[in-house]
Order: C-alpha cells, then sequence, then structure tokens
C-alpha cells in the first residue's frame, strides 16, 4: 500500500479516554472515574416520548436535514428563555452530538492551513477535530493560581493572520470552570478586532452547583456573526448514546454549515430528535433531580479529595462532572500523569484520565469524573487511601 | 387497565372543563396550524396581559385531548404516575369556585390525527380563530394536506357570528377557508395581498423592523427576534389588540 495513504489521517490519535478505558476492560473489578458518562439512565419522560414516536410510525423516515421543525422550535423557545434569540427556520441545526456540530462547524468556517486558538486543559477530541480540517489547533494556557481563568493578553500573543477562530468549551471540561461574563466580552473585543469567529461549548451549562447563571456570547446580538454556539442533550439529560445536540448561529453561518452537516450525517437520528423533544417538555423535574446528585457527588469527591491533600490539590467544581486535581509534584510520576494514571489502575482497578491529553498545561494533573455513582467513588477513593496510605 | 383509567381521566376532565367553562364563561381564542403555533400562542399572551386583561394560555404541548383541559383548567400533569394524578383530579372540580378566572384563554390546539379538532371542539367554544399554515407536517395520519385542511374547516364552521377568524393567505388553502364560515374574516400576509400586509422586512443586529399596513394605517415594528414566523406573529397579535379594544 502507498505509505503517502492516510494523510488526512496519520496525525490524528485515538482520544487518550477511550485509549484509558480499553485498559481499564481489562480488569474485572475496575472503577471509571474516566470517561465523562452520567450514570444515571434517560429519564422516563424521554423514553414515553420516544415510545409514542415509534408507535405512531414516524421515525423511520430522514427528518429535513437541519431538523425536525417540532423540534428546532422548542429549541428556539428554550434558547428565548435564557436570552438568546435565533431563528429555528434558518439558524438552528440539529445535530449529531456536539461533537458532530464542531466538526461541520470547523469544516465550514476554516481553509486548511488556518490556526485555531484552544484555551487549554480543554476537552482532547477538540484538536483532533481541528486537525482533521487540516488545521493547526494552538493552545493557549489557563491560568491555574486563578481559579483556570482567560488570560486575554496571551490571546492576543497567539493570534497571527492565519488565526481564524477562538473555541473555547464554557463550562470548561476538564476543569469544570465556569467563564465570567466579562472574561468572555473581553476575548469577544478581540475576535471581533482581529474578525475571528467563536465557537462556544456549552454542553455543561445546564450543571448549576451555585445559582450561578452561565452567560453565553451567543446573548449578545451585536456578536451574533462571530459567534456559533453549541450544545448537547447527552450530559444534562443522561443521554450520551443518543448522539444529539444542536448548532446555533446567525443565519449567514449556519447557512454554510448545514452543507456540511448534510454531507456527513443527512440528520440527526430521528428517534434521537423525538427524544430531545422529550428533554425539552418535560425533562425540566429530572434536570433538577440530576443537579440535586451532582452536588452531593461534588462534595463527596471534593470531601474524599481533601483525605489525600498531601497527593492532591484542586480547585473546587462550579459546574460540570469532573475535578483536575494537581499531582503532588513530591509524589512518583507527578510529571508524567500518563505513567501516574496507568500506575494507578494497575495497583487500585480505578481509571482516571491524565491531564495531559487536555493539552499542554493539563500536564501534572489527572481528570477525574463525578458522574459515577456516589457508592463508585466511595470505593474508588478507599483503594485510593489505602494505595496512598491514608490513616483513618 | 392503564388505558381504561386514561379514558376516565380524560372523560372527567372534560366534562369538569365544559362545567367550569360554563359557569366562568373566558373568551376562547384558539391558535391552530401546522407551524408556529407555540410563538403565535406567546404573542396574543403577551399582547392581551400589554391590555390589562387576565389571560391563560395552554404551558409546553398541552393543546390535546388531555392537555388541552389541564391547560383550562391550569393544572399539572401527572405524566406516567397514577400518584402524580391525585392533585390535578382533586383541584380540577375546585376550579369551579376560583374567583378570578382570566377574562381570555389562548389555547393551541394539537392535530395529529384525524378527529382530534373535533374531539377538542367538544370541551371548548371559541370566540376566536387564528389558523397559522396548513403544511405537510404532522401529516403521517392523514392521507392527504385535504383531509388535513378539512380539520380546520371544522374549526371555521364553529366560530360564532359574533367571532373572528384570522388566516394566512400566503397558504393557498387558507385563502378559502373564510368561505366555511359565518364569522367576520381577517387575513394576514407577507407575500400576498391581505388586510393585514407586510412591508419592509429588515434584519438588523438588534432583531426584525417591519410595518405592518392595515388599509390607510401604518404600524412600524422593531422586535428583538429574527425569523418570518415572528412578523406572522406580531401581525396576529396587532389583528387581536384591535379587536379587542373595538
Amino acid at each position: 500500500m502507498n505509505t503517502d495513504n492516510f494523510k488526512r489521517t496519520k496525525n490524528l490519535k485515538l482520544s487518550i479516554i477511550k485509549q484509558i478505558e480499553l485498559k481499564a476492560q481489562k480488569y474485572t473489578d475496575v472503577i471509571s472515574l474516566a470517561q465523562g458518562i452520567p450514570s444515571f439512565d434517560t429519564p422516563e419522560c424521554i423514553k414515553r416520548r420516544v415510545v409514542r414516536a415509534l408507535d405512531r410510525g414516524v421515525v423511520a423516515k430522514y427528518s429535513i436535514s437541519p431538523g425536525l421543525p417540532e423540534l428546532r422550535e422548542l429549541i428556539e423557545l428554550r434558547l428565548a428563555k435564557e436570552n438568546m434569540f435565533y431563528d429555528w427556520e434558518k439558524e438552528i441545526i440539529v445535530t449529531a452530538g456536539s461533537i458532530q456540530g464542531i466538526t461541520a462547524s470547523i469544516l465550514a468556517i476554516t481553509d486548511p492551513g488556518d490556526e485555531i486558538l484552544i484555551p487549554e486543559p480543554t476537552y482532547t477530541s477538540y484538536s483532533e477535530v481541528i486537525t482533521l480540517a487540516g488545521c493547526k489547533p494552538v493552545f493557549v494556557p489557563l491560568n491555574e493560581k486563578q481559579g483556570w481563568t482567560f488570560e486575554i493578553e496571551k490571546y492576543e500573543q497567539a493570534i497571527t493572520d492565519k488565526t481564524k477562530a477562538i473555541f473555547f468549551c464554557n463550562p470548561n471540561n476538564p476543569t469544570s470552570t465556569i467563564y465570567t461574563k466579562n472574561d468572555q466580552l473581553k476575548l469577544a473585543e478581540l475576535a471581533k478586532k482581529h474578525e475571528l469567529y467563536i465557537i462556544t461549548d456549552e454542553v455543561y451549562k445546564d450543571f448549576l452547583y451555585n445559582s450561578e447563571r452561565i452567560f453565553s456570547l451567543a446573548e449578545i446580538p451585536e456578536l451574533r456573526k462571530i459567534v456559533i454556539r453549541i450544545y448537547s442533550f447527552s450530559k444534562a439529560y443522561a443521554m450520551t448514546g443518543w448522539r444529539v445536540g444542536y448548532v446555533q448561529s446567525d443565519e449567514s453561518i449556519t447557512k454554510e454549515i448545514i452543507k456540511v452537516h448534510d454531507c456527513l450525517v443527512t440528520c440527526a437520528p430521528v428517534i434521537s430528535q423525538y427524544a430531545a423533544m422529550g428533554a425539552l417538555e418535560m425533562g425540566e423535574k429530572d434536570l433538577k433531580i440530576f443537579n440535586k446528585e451532582y452536588i452531593k457527588r461534588r462534595d463527596l469527591i471534593c470531601k474524599r479529595l481533601d483525605n489525600l491533600n498531601h497527593v492532591f490539590t484542586y480547585v473546587r467544581p462550579k459546574s460540570a462532572y469532573y475535578v483536575f486535581p494537581k499531582i503532588n509534584p513530591k509524589i512518583k510520576n507527578s510529571d508524567n500523569s500518563f505513567k501516574f494514571v496507568l500506575n494507578l489502575l494497575s495497583k487500585t482497578h480505578v481509571a482516571f484520565v491524565p491531564g495531559f491529553a487536555f493539552g499542554p498545561n493539563g500536564e501534572g494533573h489527572i481528570r477525574m469524573s463525578f458522574g459515577r455513582s456516589e457508592k463508585d467513588i466511595d470505593e474508588a477513593f478507599d483503594r485510593l487511601d489505602k494505595f496512598f496510605k491514608v490513616k483513618k | 387497565m392503564k388505558k381504561c383509567l386514561k379514558q376516565i381521566l380524560k372523560y372527567y376532565l372534560k366534562y369538569i372543563t365544559k362545567i367550569v367553562l360554563f359557569v366562568h364563561r373566558p373568551t376562547i381564542i384558539v391558535i391552530a396550524g401546522s407551524i408556529n403555533k407555540p410563538f403565535v400562542k406567546e404573542e396574543v399572551k403577551r399582547i392581551l396581559k400589554k391590555e390589562k386583561y387576565k389571560v391563560r394560555a395552554n404551558p409546553k404541548n398541552f393543546n390535546t385531548e388531555i392537555g388541552l383541559p389541564l391547560a383550562v383548567l391550569s393544572l399539572p400533569s401527572g405524566y406516567n404516575s397514577f400518584k402524580d394524578w391525585l392533585p390535578a383530579i382533586y383541584l380540577a372540580p375546585l376550579r369551579l369556585f376560583q374567583k378570578s378566572f382570566p377574562k381570555f384563554l389562548v389555547l393551541s390546539l394539537g392535530t395529529s390525527d384525524p378527529g382530534d379538532i373535533k374531539y377538542l371542539l367538544s370541551i371548548i367554544k371559541p370566540k376566536i380563530a387564528v389558523i397559522t399554515d396548513v403544511t405537510q407536517r404532522y401529516l403521517e395520519s392523514f392521507d392527504n394536506v385535504d383531509n388535513l385542511f378539512k380539520e380546520y374547516i371544522q374549526l371555521a364552521k364553529i366560530i360564532p357570528k359574533n367571532g373572528l377568524l384570522i388566516t394566512n393567505n400566503d397558504n393557498v388553502r387558507l385563502k378559502t377557508l373564510k368561505n366555511h364560515s359565518k364569522a367576520k374574516s381577517i387575513s394576514f400576509a407577507i407575500n400576498e395581498k391581505a388586510d393585514y400586509q407586510t412591508s419592509n422586512i429588515k434584519k438588523n443586529l438588534k432583531g426584525t423592523s417591519f410595518s405592518v399596513n392595515n388599509g390607510s394605517k401604518q404600524t412600524v415594528f422593531q422586535i428583538n427576534k429574527f425569523g418570518n414566523h415572528h412578523v406572522y406573529s406580531s401581525m396576529i397579535g396587532l389583528i387581536i389588540k384591535t379587536y379587542v379594544n373595538e
């Protein structure tokens, strides 16, 4: 076979998270706090909505490419409640999860060779999608000492004539930081000045632990021609397997994204679109129940981490379901998070994600998910306590 | 068993609702059509509230055989739980004695199957009906659009002589709907000629600006929303505002 084949994919890596999950599967008693999957099943009201659609025989055919009109109407109504005004007919596209929306957006707005700035540490797949599009991810470090916040001057320095967009996740995965309105507006000013797009991935925006409202740049009408907002039903409604989310932006951008979306998937799975309708129509109660549970789990994991303060220091998560502790430099392999995680996995059968997977600034940290049950979290930390010899 | 309980609940809510409506006699405005119902409903509710009327509209998708009575009575759904239905069952008859029942009910009507409108109209007697559009959407249970249109003909027929039928002239079928009604008819449109017609629709950073022309009168709008469906909603809101203030 010609060695020139696979040019597009040869520099792509299988996500470190998936690699860890594959290694973890070897242990029958493994507890994985690695992958960001909610422990809950999809709420009953959503399943009932899907059963009704199945019974009516309306899920077998494609929907129109941007998605079922009734779902997009519901999305527009939900967005309006959150101070975002978008036309469901032309400015909202239902996607097969957030990553497909991200891929379609990046392919639509970039040309090969363009650069995209991503604050790091951040979600592992962003850089892979950017690479797949023939572009270059440019990492801009977040300030850990100030609670993983943006440092605007570092973005200014990173911008070149090839820069096309700034792409961030808010609340951030893996740090669970909520970026302030002020910081986001400063970033938007910079984007306007340099004519850059902003892609804001807000899949964790429903995880509210301190009644803090999460601001989105998509609320600012003056920014609508540069902001692309991504949302997924996966995390908030325990629907990771359904693969459904949406992209919203000004018509001038969505009319280009829809072309890529159509090439990639034709339309999001119709059965999942009905599930998303169920989530928007009836899922609010479950959202509140989940949030209460996540707060309990966040408090539990922080308490357990406090008992391991000779091993980890951490910033208390404000949203999402991750904590991203720093490994004490005196601990073995603290400067090689991959080795550290593999060692923990082999000795304790507990799986985490090494911090370097989220960007160079993530090295020396590990990501722990508290999407798992309290029982799993307790069991995982009992094993860590034993391993790091914590006295009871 | 479940089906049987559902039927009992359906008729219990239906007859309680009919009695409550007979006692309180609110003016009922219904919104029907294939698209844009939620936006029209919200706009009409907003306009009437601004005019200082007490208004109730159906929340979310409460526009079917069980949802509509719940909307009229302002009761929560128990969805799939018998226990969660108990508050609605208990509170429903108490609505008879509600002191300040809304003057206006703004209700969207769901039309998924043939006969849906007929059943819903056996519960409520609307004075004003808005039909937004008739499209291929929700067509699964109908043989063709003409059969779906027949549902709206039934609605047009039931509007009383002193009532109002509001229709979209941009839809060829809806243009003819007034022929089936004894009520006064007012049309609206963006592209075709109509009693209320828009001009100068412009998208700007703040939303959409446009003018609505009614004879020699012109009303200029700047709304913070995007999309022609909001232009239609604003026109319908203006028609209803003018009608209730006449």
